[in-house]
Order: structure tokens, then C-alpha cells, then sequence
């Protein structure tokens, strides 16, 4: 279940719009180079003239390979007591970005390569004003 | 550009050591760099150090400044490197610039380190505009489940299982008893390996490395010196330092480029084929490596990468024994990472110690034989990349 309530873990990295949930980030007018989380200037070395234009990504995208995590991370990476493995993974968009990101499962052990996934806004851990902090994963669709 | 020797190296032992400062490790290895070199300390010209985050340094990275000051100061020009675990390979590279360059005849290089427990925090500050900061704050990706999801890939593409993942630990412990300086020096089988805990899937305990402390020195010198000191001396065939491309597959921050234009560990590939080039070595050249396995995964990737073996061959060397030191390909004859702990910035030159002892037939049962040519290499955060050659 896709929730936007909760505070975003950081500013300026995802939004909610009326087609559902999209990364927030930039693409190059120039070069058509995309960046997320959003760039200052261009990044690639080839380009002749950085044109920085906002630029939304998502929801869709393919599973290139993931891993699960069965400890608790070190800081600042935070969570739910008691931990509970999670799984995480490279995502390839279609827009041209291959976007680390959690994925939304119930069973990391069940997440595969190769398969079409959809961008959600979820909880990533409850803070200690008990407010659900928010991110976003992939699942599977 | 001048010839340059290795005129001596010097280790202290990979473990943890409570009791002891990481100047105080340094100044055992810098003294056993010395002696092995017959150089005495105030004729050492310059010092390039690698800079460390968790140790010394005066928290500033001036480790090498604790180091002259430990050893005695004689006012010589010391440059701090700061690279993350590619630091030990930029101070070899920028030691070996001042004695290529005919600046100075005899440069130390030193790389020493002490580790906090447990996994490490990745970035060293807590600001969301750094893309690390703020990959661990919103995915949360450690070490190991990042070099995880790299090896999960391979298993999709090549068939790798998680027995031949397995086995390479069990390579590289096999060859750890008989390396003194190593931390982990047990045997293990198959079953243990396979046994022990998943950390980050598909990769397991004993297959990957932990933290260590540890030091390593070496003494660099022009060609005239190195006539003087020795008749059997071993060379820099060359010396590389890379950071990652644009179109790398491997993002750095939250995301890079697809599809990429180039190979994964552009750092790492870069100043390796680089130092190939320089050295006038190609890869058949190779005798022995000496690569940065922070987990078993890289034995596998890199190799391919580089040019040394064809896609999808490195698993069936290894079940062939071929990466072992009597092998056709040669994979951290020194137990490696994965028998050492990572001592971060220290491993750079730690390779170098290694290779200098396999080119002078001096690594006892873990020798490759008759080595010629040796290949190190580091891999670091924020896309910094090293190679090194060492030939006789
Ligand atoms: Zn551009």
C-alpha cells in the first residue's frame, strides 16, 4: 500500500503528482543527459553547454540485480526495531537512470532479476516523534 | 622519466592491536622498509603517506606528518594522500612521480591504519548534499550488499553458484597459513564457508573481508641508488592512477547513466589497462595479481575486466586451481584481502610488499614461481582507482 503520508527522509527527491508517485530530478536540454537526485550543471564530460531543465522519472523500470541485507547498516541508514532484512536493488528506467533504491516486499528472498518493477512512496523507519519517514522503493508489478 | 626501484619493504603484521598506535605500527613497518632497503632514516628524501580518516593523522590526514615526527624530524617534504581505500595506491603512485621525475633519489611510501569495529559508516559527513550521506540515509546500502547486488548480477549472466563464490574463500585461506603477516590464518572448507552467516546475499561471512589494523612501508629509489644497494633489485614497471567515467554502470550517488557506455569499475579498469601500456607488459605478461577482493566477487570480475581472462572464465579457473600461486593466474597470492582484513589505506602499499617479495622469490610456500611480472591494484571511494606493476 502506497502511502505519502510521513515526512520525505530528505527534500527535493520525489513527489507525489495526479499520475502517482515520480523521482525528482533533472535532465540536460543540451545533451539530454537525466541526473537524479537533480544536478547544477551538466555532468557529462562530452556536453557543449549545461542547460539544467527540472525533470520527473518513473514510475516504470527494469530489475538489473539486488541484494538483501540481513544486518542492521551502519549509520545513518536507520530502522525499525526488531530489524528485518530488506531487500535493495539497481533499477533501469526507461528515461535513461539506473537508480539505487529499496525494494517494497514482503519477502526479500522472493525479489528477481530481469523483472518489470513500479516506483512507491513507502516507510522507511518510524522516527521518534512517530512520524512515518518516507522513500522510495521499487516493486514488483 | 627515470627507472625506479623498490629497495625495500616493510610489513607489520594485519590484525587488531589495542595496545598499540596506528604511528607505532607505522614506525615498525617503516623501520622494516629501512633495514630491507639498507637506507638509513635521514636519508630518505621525501615521504608520501596515505591519509586516513579513522586513525591518526591529527584528524586531518597528516599521517604522514606523525610518521616524520615519530621516525625523527629532518624537515623533509611529506605529501598526505587521501584517496579512500585507494590511498595506499596514490601514495605509491605520487612516491614513485618524485623518484621518476629525478627529484628526489630515495622516498618513503607508507600507508598504516586502524579500523573501528564492525561495518564501517561510509561517508565521513552527515550532509544531504553529499551522495553518499545520502544514499546510506535513504536506501541504506553497505558495503557488502552493494558488492551483493554486483555479484547477483554475474550469477543472472555467467552461471555463477554460490559453491564457486564459496570456493575462493577457501583459495584464499588455504594460502593464508603460510603468510605470517595475515590475521586470518586458518584453513577452511567448503562446508564452512557455505556455512557461515549470509550477510549481504548472495555473499557470506567468510566471503567477505573485515576491518584490520595493520602497516606497510616501502622505499623507493632512482636506478644509481638501487645499483648501490642491490644486485638483484625488483622495478616500478609503472604506476596509475584513475578515476571513474561518466558512463560507468556503477552508480556512485543515487544513480548514474544507462545504458553505460563503459565497463563497470571504470576507476579500476582505467589505470589498470593504463599501466599495462606504460609498463610495455600486456596481460599475458602477468604472473601473479594482486587485487582489491573485498570480496570474492572481485577475483571473478576483475580479471575478466581487465583483459587477464575471457568473460565467463574466472569461475572455471578457480575450480580449476588455476588461481592459486602454482596456477596459470595467480589471484592474491598473499591470502588477500579476505585473509588480511581491510587495513583501508594501508593496502595499497601492503601490495606492493607483496609483489616485491613474490619478484625476489622470497614468499616461502605461498611463491609463485619464478615470478617476473606482478599487478596490484586499488579500488576506493568517490571513483579513485590505482594500478601498479612491479617487474625484475
Ligand atoms: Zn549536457
Amino acid at each position: 500500500m502506497t502511502t505519502t503520508n510521513g515526512v520525505p527522509v530528505a527534500e527535493g527527491l520525489f513527489t507525489e503528482t495526479a499520475d502517482g508517485p515520480r523521482l525528482t530530478g533533472s535532465r540536460c536540454a543540451t545533451c539530454g543527459t537525466p541526473s537524479f537526485p537533480k544536478a547544477a550543471v551538466c555532468h557529462s564530460p562530452g556536453c557543449t553547454e549545461s542547460k539544467i531543465e527540472d525533470a520527473q522519472f518513473g514510475p516504470h523500470g527494469t530489475l538489473w540485480s539486488y541484494s538483501v541485507q540481513y544486518y542492521p547498516p551502519p549509520p545513518p541508514a536507520k530502522y525499525d526495531e526488531p530489524y528485518e532484512p530488506y531487500a535493495l536493488a539497481l533499477i533501469d528506467m526507461p528515461e535513461g537512470l539506473r537508480v539505487m533504491a529499496r525494494v517494497s516486499t514482503d519477502d526479500p528472498e522472493s525479489v528477481k532479476v530481469g523483472v518489470d518493477v513500479e516506483l512507491v512512496l513507502e516507510k522507511l523507519y518510524t522516527n521518534p516523534e512517530g512520524e512515518e519517514v518516507i522513500t522510495w522503493k521499487f516493486r514488483e508489478v | 622519466m627515470r627507472e625506479v626501484a623498490v629497495a625495500g619493504v616493510g610489513m607489520h603484521p594485519w590484525g587488531k592491536f589495542p595496545d598499540k598506535s596506528v604511528t607505532q605500527l607505522s614506525r615498525e613497518a617503516v623501520e622494516a622498509a629501512l633495514a630491507d632497503a639498507g637506507v638509513a632514516w635521514p636519508e630518505i628524501q621525501a615521504v608520501s603517506a596515505a591519509s586516513s580518516r579513522f586513525s591518526g593523522g591529527k584528524g586531518w590526514g597528516l599521517n604522514g606528518n606523525d610518521i616524520v615526527e615519530e621516525m625523527g624530524s629532518t624537515g623533509v617534504p611529506v605529501y598526505n594522500l587521501s584517496a579512500g581505500c585507494a590511498a595506499g595506491g596514490n601514495a605509491l603512485n605520487i612516491g614513485y612521480t618524485l623518484v621518476a621525475s629525478g627529484l628526489y633519489d630515495k622516498v618513503l611510501v607508507v600507508g598504516a591504519e586502524k579500523m573501528p569495529k564492525g561495518f564501517i559508516q561510509t561517508s565521513g559527513v552527515e550532509e544531504e548534499t553529499d551522495l553518499e550521506y545520502l544514499r546510506q540515509l535513504s536506501v541504506g546500502m553497505p558495503g557488502p550488499a552493494f558488492w551483493g547486488m554486483l555479484c547477483r548480477r554475474r550469477m543472472e549472466e555467467h552461471g555463477t553458484t554460490e559453491k564457486q563464490l564459496a570456493q575462493i574463500a577457501v583459495k584464499s585461506h588455504k594460502i593464508s597459513i603460510h603468510n605470517e603477516n595475515a590475521r586470518f590464518r586458518k584453513e577452511f572448507t567448503l562446508e564452512d564457508v557455505l556455512n557461515s552467516a549470509m550477510v549481504s546475499y548472495p555473499l557470506r561471512l567468510f566471503e567477505i573481508c573485515p576491518v584490520s589494523d595493520g602497516a606497510a612501508a616501502v622505499v623507493l629509489c632512482s636506478a644509481d641508488e638501487a645499483k648501490k644497494l642491490t644486485t638483484k633489485p625488483v622495478w616500478v614497471a609503472s604506476s596509475t592512477v584513475a578515476t571513474s567515467r561518466h558512463d560507468d554502470g556503477i552508480p556512485k550517488g543515487l544513480a548514474t547513466i544507462t545504458p553505460p557506455g563503459g565497463t563497470h569499475h571504470s576507476e579500476a579498469s582505467v589505470a589498470v589497462k593504463r599501466a599495462f601500456e606504460e609498463s610495455g607488459a600486456g596481460p599475458a605478461d602477468i604472473d601473479l595479481v594482486e587485487l582489491q577482493d573485498n570480496t570474492v566477487y572481485y577475483e571473478l570480475a576483475f580479471p575478466e575486466e581487465w583483459g587477464l581472462c575471457e568473460a565467463g572464465e574466472a569461475e572455471s579457473l578457480v575450480e580449476s586451481g588455476e588461481t592459486m600461486p602454482t596456477g596459470r593466474l595467480p589471484i592474491n597470492p598473499s591470502g588477500g584481502f579476505l585473509s588480511f582484513g581491510e587495513a583501508t589505506t594501508a593496502m595499497g602499499v601492503f601490495q606492493v610488499c607483496e609483489l616485491a617479495w613474490q619478484l625476489r622469490g622470497e614468499a616461502s610456500a605461498r611463491q609463485v614461481p619464478d615470478a617476473k611480472v606482478g599487478l596490484g591494484q586499488t579500488l576506493g571511494l568517490g571513483g579513485n582507482g590505482t594500478a601498479v606493476m612491479l617487474k625484475r
